[in-house]
């Protein structure tokens, strides 16, 4: 790879990974998710770990 | 007159009365009301009907209304009801074709990322060649088996989404899965069908032939393999490693010292002496006895002082030591790195792999436990963070739990690389459901789980055999909870009327699926049954019936939403009251009783389990809605929550939701796992991430799992919570970066990957 190849190159159009758990196991990429596990995960809420919510 | 008739597929061809004739003698013959007279005169007066009507080229439809409508007046009473039967069949046998087609055609010509049908199972690539020839064969199979082999009730309450039948493409072909003793598997070595491996003898071939065993039996089921001992089963590997190194090294040092000869086989010898008089193998730690005698026998045959003997002995140990832990991590890598990219099922899967480990307390057990920590943690060979196998952790108070207990630190360490890796998961043997089953030193009567959250140990076929190895659930339903609570409207009573149907129902349905599983012989599993993997199936030959030893297994009724159920009944969920609480768990006791008497009544295990739901978790609210509109707090979603989950975006602390959900796993033993939902840096911090383990240990959870952001960037391969931005390279997704800034920050952090870029 030239120089300038390279530097337009690194990084475009590059996503970042996002390992999520679904089920019980672990997907690489929320990509082969179906509908309704992609809705579930975005709905999800974080749990503190205070008395209350 | 008549003269053509318009085909179904809108062809027009020459009339033939010859043609309805013959199908009226066939109808009559079925019933015994007649024969062809009767047909040729019936026919006559259909003609005579269509003729009357004025009607020149009539369509195939409306002849056959005719024939119904002659046979009905001329007092064919059974003949009709047999026609219009067939007619019906045939007209349900058609449109599940047409759906076929139609189905395929999706598969072959619409992109996955479009298509929700091709993502239905996130672990295949719908987009592949074999992932598509798979979802082609699943839809063929489906349209089979409902057609063919359910009981009408059944497919109806299928189809309706009334139930939900899992792995209905395999119905009439295996099981779902199964706990392998990998232990007794490589004792005196396995075949995998296509060649015979003789038992390992290092870690490192014990490590292949373990995710070997797992792609041999993954073909031979449709579920996930398990490793219930991975532990105890690499010790042993371990034990010969060590072995090896400590004679090769202990040889080479004798031979540079004294200039001797090889003299490796010379101490092979040796040291079998030793293990024969003291009935002791040489391992990583050994008896007072063994070593007192090894260190004799040494001096004796090279002429050594004590001191000598000593010093030589002690330095061997060590540097064996050293090299097996080293060939151990190796070992450990590589089964990662196998199970990640090995493919099965036509090449279309990564196997659905898990692997239990954490009580063996002896130095090889803890050593393979250490490395395999230490290889997830490592990640695959650019950081990834691995998806296979699921690690499991089994947490035991008095081996890993305390502050004393000889593997607290290996249960230390499982925290701090869950807190990066989100796996291992954990389960906990002091439940009182678990440890019921639990004896001291006897490993396979240690809860292990498997695929999602698959749980066996009791027996009711066999109580003398409640142990996890070699043994695996056959097949599941679930039943569509919400549903029964919405048509029940309010009323309680009513619900557990329905729910008592259609637990009989599920049962049934499942019983008969059993019959279909129980006619295959050992012939039909090569592996699981061929190689004596599941239990009491090294007693049978090649063309026995597996119906009786199929009878470990387990038959297990699941369900989905018990929120929206509680909602819809009582108008709260179980995270809003403690009164809802108590109603969620009457109605999931009520459940657990159905299976708990059947299981007795039928001398086989019905199990009660806490659905997975990938798929599932769509497809009967998408059909309530259709049903019901969209009920606030019930369909209103794009999924019914999880099993007894308590809603995942319903705000609850972390402590909180782990302490109503526990009763529920003691419920659900088919089957069980609760997730809290931690934020990245709570989970980095490891003794917050160790005290929710112990919060599960003590709520009674039978196996739990903390879920946190693990995010990558592959361009600097940072791995942790990313937002919009990347906190290393501080690049936004998509976008590029300059070179310079990636080698700097490559001074930085020498074990950043080199990314390749994209051509």
């Amino acid at each position: 790879m030239t120089k300038t190849n390279m530097e337009k190159k690194m990084g475009q159009g590059v996503g970042f990974e996002r390992i999520r758990r679904i089920t019980g196991y672990l997907v690489g990429t929320m990509d082969k998710w179906n509908d309704a596990k992609r809705a579930e995960e975005s709905d999800r809420v974080k749990h503190g770990l205070g008395k209350n919510a | 007159m008549i003269v053509s008739v318009i085909k179904r597929d809108g062809r027009t061809v020459p009339y033939d009365g010859v043609k309805i004739i013959r199908a009226i003698e066939k109808a009559l013959a079925a019933t015994g009301e007649g024969g062809f007279d009767e047909a040729a005169r019936l026919t006559a007066s259909v003609q005579g009907a269509l003729d009357a009507a004025g009607n020149e080229s009539p369509n195939i439809e409306a002849i056959q209304d005719e024939v119904e409508r002659q046979l009905m007046n001329r007092g064919f009473n059974d003949t009709a009801k047999a026609y219009i039967l067939y007619r019906a069949n045939r007209t349900r046998a058609r449109e599940a074709t047409s759906t076929l087609m139609k189905t395929i055609d999706e598969i072959t010509n619409v992109d996955a990322r479009t298509s929700n049908m091709k993502r239905d199972n996130a672990n295949i690539d719908g987009n592949t060649a074999m992932g598509s020839m798979l979802q082609i064969g699943a839809a063929g199979a489906k349209a089979y088996n409902e057609l063919y082999l359910l009981r009408p009730e059944h497919a109806k309450a299928y189809r309706e989404g009334d139930i939900h039948i899992h792995d209905f493409d395999f119905y009439s072909l295996t099981t779902t899965c199964c706990q392998i003793d990998i232990i007794k598997l490589f004792h005196g070595g396995f075949s995998t069908g296509h060649g015979y491996l003789r038992e390992p003898q290092s870690i490192q071939s014990y490590a292949a032939l373990a995710a070997i065993a797992i792609q041999a039996n993954q073909n031979d089921q449709h579920g996930g393999q398990s490793i219930p001992n991975f532990d105890y089963g690499m010790a042993e590997g371990i034990v010969k490693s060590y072995h090896k190194n400590f004679s090769r090294r202990l040889a080479e040092l004798l031979e540079d010292r004294y200039e001797l000869d090889d003299q490796l086989q010379a101490l092979k010898a040796l040291v079998a002496e030793v293990e024969e008089e003291t009935g002791e193998k040489l391992r990583i730690e050994n008896s007072e006895t063994f070593n007192v005698k090894l260190q004799a026998k040494i001096m004796e045959q090279y002429h050594l002082t004590t001191e000598e003997a000593k010093r030589h002995l002690t330095k061997c140990r060590d540097r064996a030591y050293k090299s097996t832990e080293r060939d151990t991590y190796q070992a450990m890598e590589g089964f990662v790195h196998n199970l990640n990219t090995m493919h099965s099922r036509a090449g279309a899967q990564t196997p659905f792999s898990s692997i239990n480990y954490g009580t063996d307390t002896s130095a090889e057990g803890r050593m393979a436990i250490e490395n395999i920590l230490k290889a997830l943690d490592a990640g695959l060979g650019h950081g990834e963070t691995c998806i296979f196998p699921i690690h499991i952790f089994k947490v035991k108070e008095g081996v890993n739990y305390n502050p004393e207990d000889p593997n607290y630190d290996l249960f230390r360490l499982s925290c701090k690389v869950s807190a990066k890796r989100l796996f291992p998961n954990y389960t906990f043997l002091d439940a009182p459901y678990n440890l019921q089953y639990y004896v001291k030193g006897r490993p396979e009567t240690e809860v292990a789980t498997m695929g999602c959250r698959t749980r066996v140990m009791g027996n009711a076929y066999d109580p003398s055999r409640q142990i996890a190895y070699s043994r695996g659930n056959l097949s599941f339903t679930s039943i569509n909870l919400p549903r029964l609570a919405i048509e029940s409207n309010h009323d309680e009573k009513v619900f557990y009327e329905k729910l008592q149907g259609m637990l009989e129902l599920t049962a049934q349905q499942l019983l008969d699926r059993f019959e279909i599983q129980a006619s295959k012989h050992v012939y039909n599993f090569p592996f699981l049954m061929g190689q004596g993997v599941w239990l009491d199936s090294d007693n049978l030959t090649n063309a026995d019936s597996v119906r009786e030893v199929l009878k470990h297994g387990t038959l297990s009724i699941g369900f989905i939403g018990l929120a929206e159920t509680l909602t819809a009944l009582y108008g709260q969920h179980h995270g809003q009251s403690e009164e809802m609480q108590k109603k969620g768990l009457e109605i999931i006791s009520f459940m657990r009783k159905f299976c708990d008497n059947k299981s007795q009544a039928m001398k086989m295990n019905f199990t009660l389990l806490a659905t997975p739901a990938e798929g599932l978790s769509g497809r009967f609210i998408r059909q309530d809605q259709k049903r019901y509109g969209k009920i606030p707090g019930v369909t209103d979603r794009e999924y019914y929550t999880n099993s007894f989950h308590i809603p995942v975006w319903f705000p609850i602390a972390a402590y909180e939701k782990i302490r109503l959900e526990g009763p529920y796993h003691a419920l659900c033993n088919a089957g069980h796992i609760s997730y809290v939902e931690l934020d990245g840096d709570t989970a980095k911090n490891v003794e917050a991430f160790e005290t929710v383990v112990r919060w599960m240990h003590d709520c009674g959870i039978g196996y739990g799992s903390i879920n946190h952001p693990v995010d990558r960037d592959p361009i600097c391969g940072y791995v942790g919570v990313i937002g919009d931005v990347c906190p290393r390279c501080g690049r936004h997704e998509g976008e590029m970066i300059d070179p310079a800034h990636i080698e700097e920050l490559h001074k930085m952090y020498p074990e950043m990957p080199v990314f390749q870029g994209i051509e």
